[in-house]
Parts: structure tokens; C-alpha cells; sequence
């Protein structure tokens, strides 16, 4: 199938740029992985399931409702492990339409193919190796959300919330509601940074407003913030029994009982794609780590590949839908489907709307950003890829043995060679190794390869058999 | 007694795990490992397995490291399982009657 548009990633940025494009005639499709549109902050419930409406449900459903009236094809559950065409063609061809390559919902392989590409694939958590982390009873913080937001489950009865961010109060709130015990808020950050971040909150005080509530429903409940500390270890034979925290100046260590443990520190644009397609990259500790170079219009160095939302830079899910109006409408304008002077008018709202979300967001990026000291403290025996059982001790031996970036201690080390595909050993291995040739610009990043994600060789092959093979009639004699 | 809480009681979601007020569909049952489970259709195996008490998934390469489900989006991958068979993402397949589910 063939469109003019196709936007990859159904979260708020990506709901909106395909509304966007749709509304104005495009032909747009909207691949997502998830079972339906809405991204991680927006997710909605299975099925069937009737939760009760929060701020974010309502902000969610009125961007499904808007998407699924403009027309817009959506393919939902399904997952895009390829992408091709746009620059990856043979050295001196022109370049041809953007392919995505995806396993449908109903295990059918399909492919789409597009003039314009506009990625929206959000980001995933960083969590920062420590000991114990791989004990069941320790999940993300943005898994916290899911479960609680999308799944009506609790992680654990007693919950020790734990790492940087705003994302910690909005945990602990919503855990406390929903009749869990909150053993602890185990908070990187000091009051201090919290209050420094403060001003940059006063450009959306209904952002401010929902903090503000979050932290007095804690303080009500009694529960114990603890500023500047972070988890030691996580503790327990067969499953968690005890987080260890202390202060980051290394006194004041305290167990704390609990069976569940949520932690994130920070989020980190998913930049598979665009490092697929060789876009230009820049590393921005503040927006979240490596990100596309991108214009005021969300155009990257490739022709006619556009990004926006967090995994273009953390900005936030109020700031993403803006983004991925204004990507739309340059794609539009890229793609000759809008004139130059309606392109100026259409963009105006979305620009500015972007710019004054964006404040509030790039202060909780800042707050969520890697703490290189998180980093320094993992101990040599600590395993970092949970995939393919990497320590520390063995990224060290593979830098003491001359590799001098993340693409070498990878091919060292297996670390990042697993089915994760670095996702989540990554920040902590490149912290690792930028601390030892000279900052992350020059660690660099793992190379993006296909498949963007793990499929099952059996989905992809179909009917395809051995026997299928085509042999060459052999050379005469 | 509120709509919500009131099909709760009726289909028995008892479960300390399961946030109360949320209107879910029907359990159903599947398996893992062999032991029958009862979840409401739709909710995601993860969910599911965490609601009734199995938080230890798979054994990974090393027995010493068992593996649970971590960021519950379809990221991680510690949460693979097998789905009638076939290997996949627990937090991303939702709950049907007769799922047979097996530790990866």
C-alpha cells in the first residue's frame, strides 16, 4: 500500500501529526505497536475495561477522536521491524519512497510504503544498573503508570518509589489512590533542585497545579520523601523483600521493607529509526541523550524524514502534539500538498503552543537527565545487560583492552547484543565508557540496524520453506 | 454501591492486586505452566501473572538471574514468554480463553 504520509508510532505527536496530514487530504498511514492508540502517557485500557477518567484520559480520548474522524489509516498491534527506501538505496540512485516493514496484528507480515516519514516513537526508561535489579519485584516507574493507568494492577502491596523526576510524585499519588502502601519516595533530587526548577513550571500552571497535588497527597498519607538519596541495592532470595537506600553522600543507609520496587531514572528518546536511516545526531544530556538534528519544523538531515515528540528530545506529552502538527504540516508543504504561505499560517499555533509546553517539559527533562555519579558508583560484579549477563567488570576489561567507543565494547562484550537490543544496559554502558575516552559525543552510539525490533524468524518466513530457495542451474562443465 | 464495584463482586475480583472501581470484562481462564489462572479477558499476561502472586517468568542464561517483567511496554523483553508456543512479549499479548502460556 502506498501513501503520501506515513507516521510511525500512534502517541500524542504521532496522533497528531497523522490528524493533522489526514485533515488537510493527505493520505496518511499510522502504525503502532501498542493494541491501540495513545501512547505511553495516553494509553488507554484494554478493552471492555471502564476506568475513571483523569486529566490525561480526557486529554488522550479527545486525540483518538480527533484521529480516528480525519481518515487516517491506523494499524494497531503491530510491530515495524524494517525501514528502508528514502536514502537506503544502492550509491548514486535516486532515492525512493520510505518502506516500513512490520508483522501485523494477526501475525501477517505487510509492508507500507511512503513519500514522507514522520517518526514519533516516543522513549523508553533509563534505569541505571544496581545491585539487585534484576530480582522480580523491580519494575520501571513508567511501567508503574501502565499498570496502574492501563491495567488497574498494583505492582506490589508495599512499594518503595524510587529515581528522578516528576514522574516519582505522579507514582506515589497514584499508587497511594488506588490502595497501596507507599513504604518511601526515594527522590535523586534535593529540594533545592526542585525549587530552582519551579519558576519554569509558572508557563502551565495546570501542570504545576497536578505536582502540587501529588506531593500533598503523599505528605497527608505520611508517607516518607527522601530527598538527595538513592537505592543502594535492591534485596531478597527469590523475589524482593527490601530496597537498601542512602544518601548520595554515601551515610545514613536504611532498609526498607517492601515487595515492590519502582524506579526510573529519566526517559531517553527511541532514536532506532532515524540511526537506521543515518540521520545526523547530536548529544543532548538535557533533552534526554542522543537525539535527530532537527529544524524549527522537525525536518531531520534526511529528505523528507521528520521527527517529533520525546523521542526526538524530551519535551514532555503536552509539548508532543504541537511537534507533530508542525512535522506534519512541513511534510505537507515538503511534499508540494500545501503552499509556502499557507505552510507560514497553518504552523503559527502549533509553533508557539510548542515553545511554551516545551519550557515546562525541558525543566523536567532537566530533572530527569543522567547523573553521571548514579553511573560511577556500579560496582564491578553489578550486571548491566540483563540479556547477555554483561558486568561491569567485564565493560572495564573491554575498554583496558583498547575499545575505545560503544559500537567496539558491544562487539567486546556481547553487552547490547541481545533481544533489548541495548535499550536498557545502554545509557549505563555509554556512561561507562564516556567516562574513560572523554564524554558520550566520543562513547558515540550503537549503530542502528534492522530488525528496529525482535520478530519471530518463523513470522516473517510465512509459507516460506527450505525447499522454496531458488538454485541457480549449475555452470556448465 | 457504585456500578464498577458492584461487577467486581460479581465476577469475584477479590484479587489484593486488582485496583478496585475499575469495570473489567469476564475472567476467563488460561494456563502457565500447566496451572489453570483466571484474569479478566484483555488484561495483559503480565498483568495477569502479577495479579496472581508469578512474578519469576523465565530462568534467562543463568539460573541465579531469573527474569520478571520490567517496563511493561514492549521494551525490555524480560517478560518473553511462550504464547501457545510461540515466543512472546508477556506484557504486550492481551488475556483469552485458553491461552497456553509457558515459561521461555
Amino acid at each position: 500500500m502506498s501513501f503520501d504520509i506515513a507516521v510511525l508510532g500512534a502517541g500524542p505527536a504521532g496522533m497528531a501529526a497523522a490528524t493533522q496530514a489526514a485533515q488537510r487530504g493527505a493520505r496518511v498511514v499510522l502504525l503502532e505497536e501498542s493494541p491501540a492508540p495513545g501512547g505511553q502517557v495516553y494509553r488507554s485500557p484494554p478493552t471492555g475495561f471502564v476506568i475513571p477518567a483523569d486529566a490525561d484520559s480526557r486529554e488522550g480520548d479527545a486525540l483518538r477522536a480527533a484521529l480516528m474522524q480525519s481518515g487516517a489509516e491506523v494499524r494497531t498491534g503491530c510491530r515495524v521491524w524494517g525501514v528502508g527506501g528514502g536514502p537506503l538505496v544502492p550509491q548514486g540512485e535516486a532515492s525512493t519512497p520510505f518502506r516500513l516493514d512490520a508483522l501485523g496484528a494477526d501475525g501477517v507480515p505487510f509492508d507500507v510504503t511512503a513519500r514522507a516519514l514522520v517518526l514519533c516513537t516516543g522513549t523508553h526508561e533509563r534505569i541505571i544498573a544496581f545491585p539487585g535489579w534484576t530480582l522480580p519485584g523491580v519494575l520501571g516507574l513508567a511501567a508503574a503508570t501502565i499498570l496502574l493507568k492501563a491495567q488497574g494492577v498494583l505492582p506490589g502491596q508495599r512499594v518503595v518509589v524510587a529515581g528522578a523526576g516528576p514522574l516519582l510524585f505522579a507514582v506515589g499519588a497514584k499508587l497511594l489512590k488506588a490502595g497501596a502502601e507507599v513504604a518511601a519516595v526515594v527522590d535523586l533530587a534535593t529540594r533545592g533542585e526542585w525549587l530552582r526548577a519551579l519558576p519554569s513550571l509558572a508557563a502551565r500552571p495546570d501542570l504545576l497545579a497536578r505536582g502540587a497535588a501529588w506531593r500533598a497527597a503523599l505528605t497527608l498519607a505520611g508517607v516518607p520523601v527522601l530527598n538527595g538519596h538513592r537505592v543502594l541495592a535492591a534485596e531478597g532470595e527469590a523475589v524482593l523483600r527490601a530496597v537498601r537506600v542512602v544518601r548520595l553522600d554515601g551515610t545514613d543507609a536504611q532498609a526498607i521493607e517492601a515487595d515492590a520496587l519502582c524506579i526510573g531514572h529519566g526517559l531517553v528518546p527511541a532514536t532506532e529509526a532515524t540511526r537506521a536511516f543515518r540521520a545526523a545526531h547530536r548529544y543532548a544530556a538535557e533533552e534526554g541523550g542522543w537525539v535527530p538534528v532537527l529544524d524549527g519544523d522537525r525536518r531531520t538531515s534526511i529528505d523528507l524524514l521528520y521527527a517529533a515528540g520525546d523521542g526526538s528530545g524530551v519535551r514532555g506529552a503536552a509539548a508532543a502534539p504541537a511537534s507533530g502538527r508542525l512535522a506534519a504540516l512541513a511534510a505537507l508543504h515538503d511534499l508540494g500538498m500545501l503552499d509556502a504561505t499557507a505552510h507560514n499560517a497553518a504552523r503559527a499555533i502549533p509553533a508557539r503552543e510548542f515553545t511554551r509546553a516545551a519550557r515546562v517539559g525541558s525543566a523536567m527533562a532537566r530533572m530527569m537527565a543522567l547523573r553521571p555519579a548514579l553511573v560511577t558508583v556500579v560496582a564491578p560484579e553489578t550486571i548491566i545487560c540483563r540479556c547477555e549477563g554483561t558486568t561491569r567488570a567485564q565493560i572495564d576489561a573491554a575498554l583496558d583492552d583498547g575499545a575505545t567507543d560503544m559500537n567496539q565494547v558491544k562487539q567486546y562484550t556481547r553487552c547490547g547484543m541481545g533481544p533489548c537490543q541495548g535499550r536498557l544496559c545502554g545509557e549505563t554502558a555509554a556512561e561507562i565508557v564516556a567516562a574513560r575516552v572523554g564524554g558520550r559525543e566520543k562513547a558515540g552510539f550503537a549503530t542502528g540496524r534492522l530488525p528496529l525490533r525482535p520478530v519471530p524468524m518463523e513470522a516473517l518466513l510465512g509459507d516460506f520453506d527450505y525447499a522454496d530457495i531458488p538454485v541457480p542451474a549449475p555452470a556448465p562443465i | 454501591m457504585d456500578a464498577a464495584r458492584q461487577r467486581d463482586m460479581l465476577i469475584g475480583v477479590a484479587n489484593p492486586l486488582r485496583i478496585a472501581g475499575i469495570s473489567r470484562p469476564a475472567e476467563v481462564p488460561f494456563t502457565f505452566n500447566g496451572k489453570i489462572l483466571h484474569a479478566p479477558s484483555g488484561e495483559a499476561v503480565a498483568s495477569a501473572l502479577l495479579a496472581a502472586g508469578i512474578r519469576r517468568l523465565g530462568e534467562g542464561l543463568d539460573p541465579t538471574r531469573p527474569r520478571a517483567a520490567l517496563c511493561m511496554m514492549g521494551v525490555c523483553q524480560q517478560c518473553l514468554v511462550r504464547v501457545d508456543g510461540r515466543l512472546a512479549q508477556s506484557c504486550l499479548v492481551p488475556v483469552r480463553t485458553g491461552l497456553v502460556v509457558t515459561s521461555a
